[in-house]
Order: C-alpha cells, then structure tokens, then sequence
C-alpha cells in the first residue's frame, strides 16, 4: 500500500471526537489491544502499533504484520446554562478515529521497519439549533491524520530505539457559529486546510527481563497551519440594513494557527506469568502552547478583510500541561482468545473559566474492556470498548467577564463518551 | 480488510444508535423564592418600570419590561404571581403612543419618529396603530392638554409604571421648596396628575381623573412583594430639556429639590411596603449623562460635518450657562465637554448652519453645559443617597442601578459571547430614543434585580437569557 492509497482511505474514515479518551481535543486511541488496556502501550511490545505509542519497542515486535482499526466514538454531551433554559444536548453524531499499521523487517534481524497512520487530535462537536451557546460555537469539525514512517533498531537483545518522521499528512478544520447580527441571527463558517508540516516520534524501549519492560516516548509538536480558509457568510441582510451591517463582514478569507502539542510518555510492562501482562503509564501532554486561538482575515480582492469589524481575532485560551495515568492488563485464557481491562485517569488541560464549547473538557475516568480471538494462525480479530466519564464543569458569566473569556457561554457542561471499537491483524 | 471495516461499520452505528439514549444528565437548579413571597408582585415606577422603549409605550414593549420579565421567573421558583397585569392597550391599537422606527431616509438607517396624536394627524405614515383618542386632557393649569390615550380597561394592573412619572409628580404632599406659591402649584398639579400625563390617565378609573395622585393609587395594591424604581424623571425631566425648566409651565421640569425629594420617596415607599412589613427592593437613580441621548451627538461630529460643507467653519458656537449659581445664559465657543442632546440631531437638520456662529448658537435646551452637568450630577447623588436611606428604613433590597449603569457605560455587557453597550442604536441596549433600554437592555436590568433579589431575600429565582431578547430592530 502506497502512502497516497492510505491517506485516500484515511479521508475517508478518519475523524475524531475530542471525548475520545484524552484531554483536550487530544485522541488517546492507538490500537485496538492498548484500548482495551486503558490505553497503555509505552512500556510494551504488543504489535505494530508500538509505531504510535512507543517507536522504540517496534524493533522487539516479534512478528511481521499488518493492523487496522476502527473506533466509533459516541460523545454525549449535555448542557444547562446559567440561565434557566433547560438542559441542551448535542446532536448526535458518530465520529470513527481510524488506525492503520505495517510493520516488517527480515527475520531474526536487528531491525524493524514500519508505516503507521493515525489520528492524535481531532475534535467534532454540533449543537442542537438555536442553543444559548450559538454565538461561541455551532459546529466545529476538526482533523489531523498523521503518517509516520518508523525505524526501530535493537541495540542489544534488552535495549532498542526507534523514531519516526511525522508527517501532518491532512489536517482540517470547519468552524461555524452564529452572528447576533441587528436584523437576526446570521450565520459564519470558516472552513480551511492544513498545510503538511513535518515532526518525529521517537521512544527507547529497555526489557531487562522476559517479566519486564520499560518504555519511553516523545512525539513532537506540530502546528496545524491554515492559510487560505474559506469564510461563508448566511443571513447577512439584503436589504435596507445591508449598507449597514454588511461592511462589518467583508473577509472571505482566514489564516490561523493550532498548535497539536508534544507528549512525552513513560511506561513500564510486567508479565507476572507467560499468560498475563500488565501495564502502567504516565503521559505528559503539552497543552501550555495552546495560549490563544488566532484569526487573521482577509480578502481576495483587496487584501483588506473583517469579521465583526475586526481585522483579526483573538480567543484566550490559556491551556495548561495535562497529565494522564493508565493502567491495563491482558490474560491470554486460550492459545486463542485474550481478554483485557484497564482504566485511566486524565486530568485536562482547560483551566477554570476557559471551558469552550467546541472543547467542553473536564478530567476523565476511563474504563475499558478488550479481546482478542486468533481466528486462524495469521488472522486474528480485535475489539475494545471503552467509557469515559468527564467530571461535570460549571462557568458562570462572572467567572467568564472576570476572566475576560466571554467569548463563550456560562453554564454547566457534562459528557459521557462511548467508544466500541474493532481491528483486524494479520501477521506474516 | 477493507471490506470487512466496511460491513462492521454498520454494526458499530448500531451499537451507537443502542448508546444513544446514554445522555448524562445534569440536574436542574433549585429555585427558590427565599424568605420572600411573590404571590402578589407589584412593580412601582415610571416609564423605566412600565417598559416604555423607542420614545413609546406599545404593546410588545410592555411584555419584555422588567417587571413582566421578573413576574415570569418568580412564578418558576413556585412562589410567584399566577398572572401579572400589564395595562395593555387593545390588539387594534397595540402601538399605543407610537414609537420611534429605524428607517431608510436619504439612502441612510435613520430614527424616524412618529408624530403624537390620533390619525390622522398621527404618524400613520409609520403605519403604526396608535391608541390616541380624539379628546385631549383638560387645558393648564392642573391639565397639560396633551392627546388623550385610549383608557384601560382591565383589571387593575401589577404594572403600575407611569412613563414621565417622577417623584415630586407623584405625591401631592411631597412639594416643600419654602415657595409657598411653587408648592402650592406643584402640590395641585400633583394631586390632579390624571389630567397631566396620559399615561396616567388612561389607567385611571374615570372617577379618579384629575383627583387622585399616584401614592394614593399605589396604596390600592396589596403587594406580597414590590420592586420600585423612582426618581429618574426628577433629574431626567430636567437634563434631557438640556437644563432649561420652565416651572411656571410644568412644576416637575426642574431638578426635584432633596426635601420634597425625601418626603415624596418615603410616602411611596411606606405605601406600597405597608409600613416596610411587605418585602421588596428599591433601585436607585442611573447618571444620566452617559446616555446615548448624551453621548451620540457631539460637538466634535458637528464641527466635523460643518467643516465638510465649509472648512472655513472653526467653531460651534452654544448656548450655555455663565455661572453655577445663576440661570443666566450666554453664547460661548463648544467645547467637547459640552453634551448635545440627542434631539438636537433633527433640530440642526431643520436649522441648517445653527451654532456655526455666535450670533445663532445652538440652543440651550440642546446643551448640557458642564455646569449642568455637575448640577445634575450632585442631585443624582443626594437623591440616591435618600433612596439608599429610605430602603434600609424600610428593610428593602436595593438595586444599585447607577453603579450598574456606570459599568455597562465603561465595559459594555457581554451575555453568552454576545457584546453589547450603551452605544447608540447598535449597542443593542438602547432604545432609539437614547435613554430607554431595549428588550435586551430591560432584559439585563431585569437580571440586576435577580441577581439583588437573590442576595437580599436567600432566593434563588432564574436569570434570563438576555439574547432571546432583541436589541434595537434593523429593517431587513
């Protein structure tokens, strides 16, 4: 499979929910085993998907093989403002964080070579029409796939490396909200591209012993770069008031930057018996780049653009360094079938005040469940299902004005996330 | 393999749709009236209180006036009024006095007024239906002669907002200038009030016309709960007339005095709280001078439009006061301090070339000269002071509207992302007659006075949603 064939296939399937299991609009959803184990994966050599959690500890992966995986997240999203107008839900929409792995080298060779595409931040939220929050945010859909060639190499039996070049191989983002515009509301989305912009992944893997691992990673930042998005105005007045009102609107073009920050993981791997292997990780996600979200707009005849009058436009977002703790285990109760459970706990990365609507996040509690079951010597099939509870989060407009946030809505956000999910592996 | 991701990923919708019922909830707030019981809400006040807008009370205005948006969230804590009466005008007639629109003139959004009176004389060029009468009210003295509105004819309101109402108009024993002659008239006219205003007229029983003054009429309520917002028009009167009064005319066209100021408010207030055994909350007096009727037409805008037609044009000359302690008037240079009125917008279009020279300076009712200004600054203070005074004597909350103003004035107001301020027309809170506040803007006030309520009494009554109110409407 060619890179271009895998990125049609990701276009296609790859979008993600931002509830999907990490802080931010983070997506903590590598492959299908680590799923059903928490989310752990640093400090093991489970399959190929060592690509994405560990580089490191692809050189250690014993078979050659090729995975794939699909999640449908459901996030569930509830609201109640601090006004009395009943509770808001999302509209509902299933979003499917999509992963594929190909990991081969010669046997009993030192090194392993590999092709990983995957979704680490991605974020789809919509609201249901004419809620109180329609004038922060309506609908926001974003993407970023990334593809990542891999090299690992084991140095000695007990200790290998691994990197891989990162490429932010698409990335998108829509954005739409409401205009509380005189004449009624009108409407604004901002719909663009990312540029490819380039980063690595790279982990040490040491196993002292056949009963434990020990696993480090980093995987740089990359700023999702956007520089000629498409702005598309409805509802803008025709009529007498247009004179009026419709100079404030003029852009048709936007630039902006997203920062899709670094995480460095540790993780340790224990294997107790031939049939059970724990895990245990920690992850520091680095979210304090995330400082504002910036628009600058423009215009494709004249240069010169607005947006409420406003050349730019700047949303404090002042995000802090989040970490998360994850703990999984695997049983092998067959040659055959696997099972797994593991849980985490991911503090987030939004501070008190800053909650935004197309990020509604809280700290989470993860549970998860998986199995795996070999259907033939090569072919096996994977499924996980994993829930999340974020903590419910309560702004008020004082909160908002004190802060100078009021760029988004004073109320109180919960939201449960539901995530099935299923692979298929094969190894060679 | 791809087509085996094909056929799961209807399995795993199913499996969504299964999950789709698993809402987390979030529990409603508790809402609560406290120790305060709004069985029988009365709201006291002028035309702040009965919701006039637009330079007009209507009827849409009526229904998103504070005291209709507060009666709507007492009732949610399970203690509020089972029906508030708004003294409506009929269907056919829903725009009562009329009201200033926004209109395309000259290729420009412009505020288009309505002239006052029945049809045809009235502004049916707006197309609005009014509810004047062909009758006007008795002639002066203890009359103003003004068009006559329809009367009211339902039960008696909980509204009892009087637009144009002050405090010194409202009680026939309030005047105590040391005037014997000025009390005597300012008395009388007070106590015949019916036959001044005919806002108030119209929702008096006929009897009652031109006999009985508004605490006595207030007195027939037996509120559970009252909100009162007095005392605006006793410096308002006088500041949007650009200080100018004429007493002998019009005894409530000064600046209310602090004594009859006092003794006016505490009989008010000492009414409708039975003595201060009823439960309420008393909201004092905004500064007026930053109002859009104060702050949208400048001395520097006029300079620089005059100076467009003729850039010989240097100054603009005023009609303003020469000391504080004499009325005396004469013509000066304007300066930015100086406060035009918003009316002085149409008289200058009707007066083209007045106040570019000294010999026509533009006229001191359309000046609110710096002198003017401290004068009514001063008042404002003292008679908030009173207020302040009288509701703690009486146990009363009190809503700090100036301070709330003042705020708004400097910061704006933003309500779920989005902005709103005191500028004129598009800031959405004022109305288009600069001084009244929109839905959104009696919206905001009527989320002050919860926010009070909350506090004096331990309740906990909802807030509302300013933005499902409108700000000042632009034609499509």
């Amino acid at each position: 499979m060619t890179v271009k064939t895998l990125l049609l296939a990701g276009g296609a399937l790859l979008a993600s929910a931002s509830a999907a299991s990490a802080s931010g609009f983070q997506v903590n959803l590598g492959g299908q085993k680590n799923i059903g184990m928490g989310g752990v994966g640093v400090g093991l050599s489970l399959d190929q998907a060592a690509m994405f959690y560990n580089p490191g500890a692809l050189a250690m992966v014993r078979d050659n093989g090729v995975q794939v995986g699909v999640n449908a997240a459901l996030a569930r999203i509830s609201f109640r403002s601090e006004n009395d107008g009943g509770q808001r839900t999302l509209q509902n929409s299933v979003v499917t964080p999509f992963n594929f792995y190909a990991g081969f080298g010669p046997k009993d060779a030192k090194y392993k070579f590999g092709v990983a595409v995957y979704t680490p931040y991605g974020n789809k939220v919509k609201y249901a029409d004419g809620w109180e929050g329609r004038y922060a945010l309506t609908e926001i859909d974003l993407k970023a796939v990334y593809v990542q060639p891999t090299f690992s190499y084991a140095i000695t039996p007990q200790l290998s490396v691994g990197a891989g070049l990162m490429i932010l191989a698409y990335g998108s983002v829509n954005l739409q909200k409401d205009l509380p515009l005189p004449t009624g509301a009108g409407h604004i989305e901002l719909d663009g591209k990312a540029k490819t912009q380039f980063g690595y992944n790279a982990g040490v893997f040491f196993k002292p012993s056949d009963k434990l691992g020990v696993g480090v990673s980093y995987r740089s930042q990359i700023d999702a770069k956007v520089e000629n998005g498409k702005i598309t105005y409805t509802g803008l007045p025709t009529g007498a008031s247009a004179g009026v009102v419709n100079p404030s609107f003029t852009a048709n073009q936007f630039a902006a930057t997203l920062p899709l920050p670094a995480v460095a993981s540790i993780g340790i791997g224990i294997n107790p018996t031939d049939k059970l292997t724990l895990g245990v990780d920690a992850a520091l996600t680095f979210w304090s780049k995330y400082r504002t979200l910036d628009f600058a707009f423009s215009s494709d005849n004249g240069g010169t653009g607005v947006v409420g009058g406003k050349p730019t436009s700047t949303s404090v977002r002042n995000y802090q360094d989040a970490l998360a703790f994850r703990v999984g285990g695997q049983y092998m109760v067959s040659d055959k079938l696997a099972v797994r459970a593991g849980a985490s706990y991911d503090f987030s990365a939004v501070r008190d005040g800053y909650v935004t609507p197309e990020t509604p996040d809280a700290d989470r509690a993860i549970g998860t469940l998986g199995l795996s079951y070999q259907v033939t010597e090569k072919l096996g099939v994977d499924a996980s299902f994993l829930f999340e509870a974020l903590v419910k989060r309560t702004q008020t407009q004082q909160d908002l004005q004190n802060l100078g946030t009021t760029d988004r809505v004073a109320g109180t956000f919960r939201t449960n996330a539901y995530i099935p999910g299923i692979g298929l592996h094969y190894k060679f | 393999m791809k087509l085996y991701i094909k056929r799961s990923a209807p399995v795993l919708g199913l499996l969504g749709l299964g999950l789709a019922g698993c809402q987390p909830d979030i529990d409603a707030p508790n809402m609560s009236p406290g120790s305060a019981d709004f069985s029988s809400y009365v709201a006291v006040g002028n035309s702040l209180t009965s919701g006039y807008s637009d330079g007009g009370l209507y009827n849409e205005a009526q229904a998103t006036s504070y005291p209709a948006i507060l009666a709507q969230q007492f009732a949610k804590t399970g203690k509020g009024p089972a029906a508030f009466v708004q003294p409506s005008f009929s269907a056919a007639r829903k725009d009562g006095s009329g009201f200033v629109k926004l209109l395309v003139v000259n290729g420009a959004l412009t505020p288009v007024a309505p002239s006052p009176g029945p049809p045809p004389g009235g502004n049916n060029f707006l197309g609005e239906q009014v509810a004047y009468t062909n009758n006007t009210l008795p002639a002066p003295p203890l009359g103003s002669g003004q068009p006559e509105l329809e009367a009211y004819t339902g039960g008696q309101p909980d509204n009892l907002g009087v637009p144009g109402i002050s405090v010194l108009s409202a009680d026939r024993t309030a005047a105590s200038t040391g005037s014997a002659a000025l009390d005597a008239a300012t008395r009388a006219t007070a106590g015949a009030y019916g036959n001044v205003n005919p806002f108030f007229q119209r929702i008096l029983p006929a009897a009652d016309r031109g006999t009985k003054d508004y605490v006595t009429y207030i007195g027939q309520k037996n509120a559970t709960f009252y909100t009162c917002w007095m005392g605006n028009n006793d410096v308002l009167t006088y500041a949007t007339g650009g200080g100018v009064s004429n007493l002998a005319a019009n005894p409530f066209s000064g600046l209310t005095d602090s004594t009859s100021f006092g003794r006016g408010y505490r009989n008010i207030v000492n009414t409708i709280s039975k003595g201060g055994t009823v439960k309420g909350v008393c909201a004092n007096i905004p500064n007026v001078a930053n109002i859009p009727y104060f702050t949208t037409v400048t001395v520097g805008a006029v300079l620089a439009a005059y100076k467009a037609a003729n850039p010989a044009i240097a100054n603009i000359y005023v009609t303003a006061r020469t000391s504080a302690t004499t009325t005396a008037t004469a013509a000066r240079v304007a300066t930015a301090t100086d406060l035009l009125t918003l009316t002085a917008q149409s008289y200058i279009a009707a007066n083209p070339g007045v106040g570019a020279s000294p010999l026509a300076p533009i006229p001191s009712q359309y000046v609110l000269d710096p002198i003017e200004q401290t004068e009514v600054l001063n008042r404002t203070t003292q008679l908030n002071n009173i207020i302040a005074k009288t509701a703690r004597q009486y146990k009363a909350g009190l809503a700090d509207m100036n301070s709330f103003f003042n705020d708004i004035v400097a910061r704006g107001v933003v309500t779920n992302a989005v902005s709103n301020s005191a500028t004129f027309a598009s800031g959405n809170l004022f109305s288009l007659d600069g001084v009244h506040p929109t839905p959104r803007g009696y919206a905001v006030v009527a989320n002050e006075f919860i926010r009070v309520i909350n506090v004096t009494y331990g309740a906990s009554v909802p807030t509302v949603n300013p933005n499902d109110y409108r700000g000042v409407l632009f034609p499509l």
